[in-house]
């Protein structure tokens, strides 16, 4: 029998506003704990929240990105749980009327489009972060240190429908959107910082059923490779289970990165009851049309638009996908150099390629601030109009990385200019075939394959400034071949 | 007459002409303390060391003619439910015993600007959950007209000490009537302001859609200038909104009406009494009386006793001994929650946060909790229905005179009954007024209660004053000539 998995992705989404969800406290990236902290966001007695109205803008931005409806009569609620990181013991959360509601994002899937269904994109605050000594768990440990920096800073949900297939599905999916909340500037999208944060949901059923199986939910999983594995290993576990007819237990799993397994955690039968009621704190929270039409035009380009942008340029859909997944430079840097030279693929080997590997060499992530469009256009330029080689290019744009001086100097004092012209070369190639007449009766008798030896001699005596190409031209005519 | 009979602007005015200071008031009122403190024990803390030096600097700046108005000098008690920072907040509770605000509640900060003189923190029942004051960590309040009695609750030390001169006008919260209730037993005036009006950043939170910070005085003036300084919107309470105030009739041409269901089954003939005292008066002057109905009303107590405690397990939850107050400890982290939850919290408190939790739980909110909102919702639907015909609500403010201490602590249901009256305005965010009319045969105070439409406070209390004028109600203390 063949079953299918069936996954559903909860990601958080640390949004990158200046300050805290429901207090003006700043949000700081920092070891040193309880440093930005004021009476709300630690749950003092009688301190109210007042929503940070950028927040809600970041979240209308990525529902209406995402194509989801957008709830106009919007409300906070309390989400009731007990842990010594919560101040208030309460999560401020959305429940039954989220931001954002049944959308889809278009992801790239084995070189081909494909979307997730989005069910829902809703608000809600972090909690403070606990270290429990020894164990690390709460139950066991000795002490716990709390720091609350986090505490209250926005986030934003967005759940999928059950409708992702593969642990590769579920990657694409979490690399588009970290793409998408970088391109609307919501985030920092950086997966090593906690930015995104991602739960899955899995169950297997048999191909042909329509009921989706038990459902497993698996956490701790905090880079694309241990989703990718946490994602595959739960498949082959529970198919294994479902094989050797065991029953599958509906509980939350923990990814061990270490062991690459997943472990029971708490089964969902003696699960929390959330308690869920609207926060009396937070009236209803209404976005106008005004307000709605206003986010909408804010929307910059969409990840999937600038991947048309660039397949119209004439890429194919992974490398349009490749540059599209870079940072922005690389992408600006592409479109103003394919806008004057026109060749897509020489554009985008060159910074896909040459440029990037170059950087890598001398170990920096942005080019030095002389750096510009033009002067890569002005190289690819020079190659293609012969007045360079190849290899010359090479060599400039790492004279140009590390120096700010220009190409024109570069390839003057280097020598690097080819000799173009013809009168001139016709004298070179004359001067060889002068001296070489065993070579050119040998080429007359057959052995095509000594012209390449005469166009290295035109070469060598130009001092290496001929273009090949040239040179085997004029040659070939000379000795009317 | 001595100072600490007088109204605020009747102090003001001798301030201002230097035939009296603020020092000398409160001195005045600080020699009161001294002895009524240990009879009725309104205060859990008094600031009197601080103080003098406050009253001296209000002194210079009339002598100097920079004065900086009504309520500079004039001695204010705050119900120990509102942060002033650096003192002690306890909720008189065990579970803040040992809390210090590090900040002041909004309140507090316009108080400060008018250069108010804090008499100290005042008893309350813990977390305001109660209509006695005897739910205190601390030791119950007495009524100032009889200690045999409660003052009344949660507010019961505010009331019991502007009743008993130990402060000029006092701060209470009132979440189902514990300003107007306590002012009511204590022959006193007390304004629940129209939701949203008064900041309640810095209010320890009982019930958020419901708790609203407002004054207990010994008459309207002093609640309106007190009012007056508090109100406004604070960018710090997301629910706090512009007090843009509607003006409604209060001379002849306005429309009382007299709430049927209040004045039936479960009040007093002595509380309706003193509503018909207070309509013959009305009529005498000339304004329009009907009857009027709010079916709805008599559902009050099950939709408060359903919405009031769910907000309160909630609200209430941040008491975990993790951050600050009570910690007792436990083995574990959740251990050391569920011990200082156990111990630090009062019976009346738990019952609350049980009962709140219950009507949240998955299975039983829309039974319960959601029932509740939706009744609400009709309760307030009946209310802007009636204020298309009328402009004022009169009432009883409460079913029955003060009740003796004891009486009731071991039915709260009886005690639950005790805010029939006064849940509906909380309920719909009415501003409403308990004023004293008059004494029971035990020579104990009764109120009439009037309520009006959102932001019609000023209206409100000018119609309160016509007939605070008309019933002249002596508001010092019988008991406390004994």
């Amino acid at each position: 029998m063949d079953l299918k998995p069936t996954i559903g992705i909860e990601t958080h989404i640390e949004l990158n506003t200046n300050t805290k969800m429901f207090c003006r406290c700043k949000v700081v990236d920092t070891d040193e704990p309880n440093i930005s902290l004021c009476p709300t966001c630690i749950g003092l007695p009688g301190a109210l929240p007042v929503p940070n109205g950028k927040a809600i803008e970041y979240i209308t931005l990525l529902s209406l990105a995402t194509g989801c409806t957008i709830t106009r009569k919007g409300m906070f609620h309390r989400k009731n749980y007990f842990y010594p990181d919560l101040p208030k013991n309460y999560q401020i959360s959305q429940f039954d009327l989220p931001v954002g509601e049944s959308g889809k994002l278009e992801i790239i899937l084995d070189g081909k489009k494909d979307s997730v269904e989005i069910e829902r994109v809703h608000m809600e605050e972090d909690t403070g972060k606990s270290t429990h000594s020894g164990t690390g768990r709460i139950d066991s440990a000795t002490s716990t240190a709390l720091d609350f920096n986090r505490s209250g800073v926005p986030l934003v949900e967005i759940v999928t429908k059950p409708v992702i297939e593969s642990a590769k599905e579920a990657v694409a999916y979490i690399e588009e959107l970290r793409q998408l909340s970088i391109d609307l500037n919501i985030s920092e999208g950086k997966l090593e910082k906690g930015n995104l944060r991602f739960d899955a949901n899995i169950s297997v059923a048999p191909d042909d059923s329509n009921e989706l199986g038990t459902k497993v939910e698996i956490k701790n999983m905090n880079s694309l490779r241990s989703l990718e594995r946490a994602i595959d290993y739960e498949i082959s576990r529970q198919t294994k289970a479902y094989l050797d007819g065991e029953e599958i237990i509906q509980e939350t799993r923990h990814w061990d990165e270490a062991k690459e397994l997943t472990s029971s955690m708490r089964s969902k039968e003696g699960s929390a009851d959330y308690r869920y009621f609207s926060d009396p704190d937070l009236p209803n929270m209404i976005l106008s049309e005004i307000f709605i039409e206003d986010i909408k035009n804010k929307l910059p380009k969409l990840p999937s638009e600038i991947r048309n942008d660039l397949m119209e340029t004439g890429l194919d859909l992974d490398q349009a996908n490749i540059l599209g997944k870079s940072d922005n430079w690389i992408r600006d840097l592409y479109f103003d150099v394919f806008d004057s030279t026109k060749e897509h693929s020489t554009t985008y080997n060159w910074i896909t390629g040459e440029l990037q590997g170059q950087m890598r060499k001398l170990d920096i992530n942005f080019p030095p601030e002389w750096f510009s469009a033009d002067l890569l256009s002005e190289i690819l330029g020079l190659i293609k109009d012969n007045k360079i080689s190849f290899t010359s290019g090479k060599t400039i744009l790492s004279e140009v990385l590390q120096k700010n001086i220009s190409i024109d100097e570069v390839a003057t004092n280097n020598d690097l200019y080819q000799e173009n012209n013809e009168e001139k070369i016709v004298e070179l190639v004359k001067n060889v075939i002068n001296d070489s007449e065993d070579v050119v009766q040998r080429i007359k008798e057959g052995e095509d394959k000594l012209v390449g030896f005469l166009v290295g001699q035109v070469i060598k005596n130009s001092g290496g400034s001929v273009n090949p190409g040239i040179a085997k031209e004029l040659l070939s005519k000379e000795l009317d071949l | 007459m001595e100072l600490k009979n007088l109204s605020i602007r009747q102090l003001n005015n001798l301030f201002v002409e230097k035939k009296a200071k603020p020092s000398e008031l409160y001195s005045d009122i600080f020699d009161t303390s001294a002895s009524s403190e240990s009879l009725l024990h309104a205060h859990l803390a008094l600031f009197e060391e601080k103080n003098i030096e406050i009253a001296k600097n209000s002194d210079k700046r009339f002598e100097n003619g920079e004065s900086t108005g009504l309520l500079d000098g004039i001695p204010i008690a705050i119900k120990d439910n509102i942060n002033i920072k650096g003192e002690l907040t306890t909720c008189s509770s065990k579970m803040l015993s040992n809390y210090r605000s590090p900040y002041n509640a909004t309140v507090i900060e316009k108080l400060d600007n008018e250069n108010v003189l804090y008499t100290g923190k005042t008893n309350l029942d813990e977390f305001a959950m109660g209509s006695s004051t005897e739910n205190s960590a601390f030791g119950l309040t007495k009524n100032p007209w009889n200690t045999d009695y409660v003052p009344g609750g949660s507010s019961g030390g505010s009331a019991a000490s502007v009743s008993a001169r130990s402060s000029i006008g006092a701060l209470g919260s009132d979440t189902g009537g514990s300003i107007r209730q306590p002012a009511a037993f204590c022959g006193l005036v007390g304004f629940k302001p129209t939701y949203g009006t008064v900041s309640r950043y810095g209010l320890i939170a009982f019930a958020s859609s419901l708790d609203q910070i407002g004054p207990i005085t010994k008459n309207v003036d002093d609640a309106r200038i007190i009012y007056n300084a508090i109100s406004g919107h604070d960018a710090l309470d997301a629910t706090s909104i512009d007090n843009n105030q509607i003006n409604i009739p209060f001379d002849k041409s306005a429309k009382i009406g007299v709430i049927k269901e209040l004045m039936e089954d479960g009040i007093s003939d002595e509380s309706r009494n003193e509503v018909s005292k207070v309509l013959e008066s009305l009529k005498n002057q000339g304004y329009q009386i009907k009857e009027v109905s709010l079916p709805l009303i008599k559902l009050s107590i099950s939709i408060y006793y359903l919405i009031a405690p769910a907000e309160c397990s909630a609200n209430l939850a941040r008491f975990d001994g993790v951050r600050y107050g009570l910690r007792v400890e436990g083995k574990t982290s959740y251990e050391m929650m569920q011990n200082t939850r156990a111990e630090g919290f009062g019976d009346e408190v738990k019952r609350r946060i049980l009962l709140g939790t219950y009507a949240l739980s998955a299975g039983y909110y829309d039974e319960y909790y959601g029932k509740a909102l939706r009744a609400r919702k009709k309760m307030i639907d009946e209310f802007s229905n009636i204020f298309n015909d009328v402009d004022y609500l009169i009432s009883p403010t409460t079913p029955t005179a003060a009740f003796k201490a004891g009486e009731k602590t071991s039915n709260p249901l009886e005690m639950y009954m005790s805010d029939l009256c006064t849940i509906p305005a909380n309920l719909a965010g009415l501003p409403a007024i308990s004023i004293p009319t008059g004494l029971s045969k035990e020579n104990l105070p009764l109120g009439v209660q009037l309520m009006s439409k959102p932001l019609t406070d000023l209206s409100l209390l000018n119609f309160s004053e016509v007939i605070e004028k008309e019933v002249d109600f002596d508001t010092f203390p019988k008991g406390l000539e004994k």
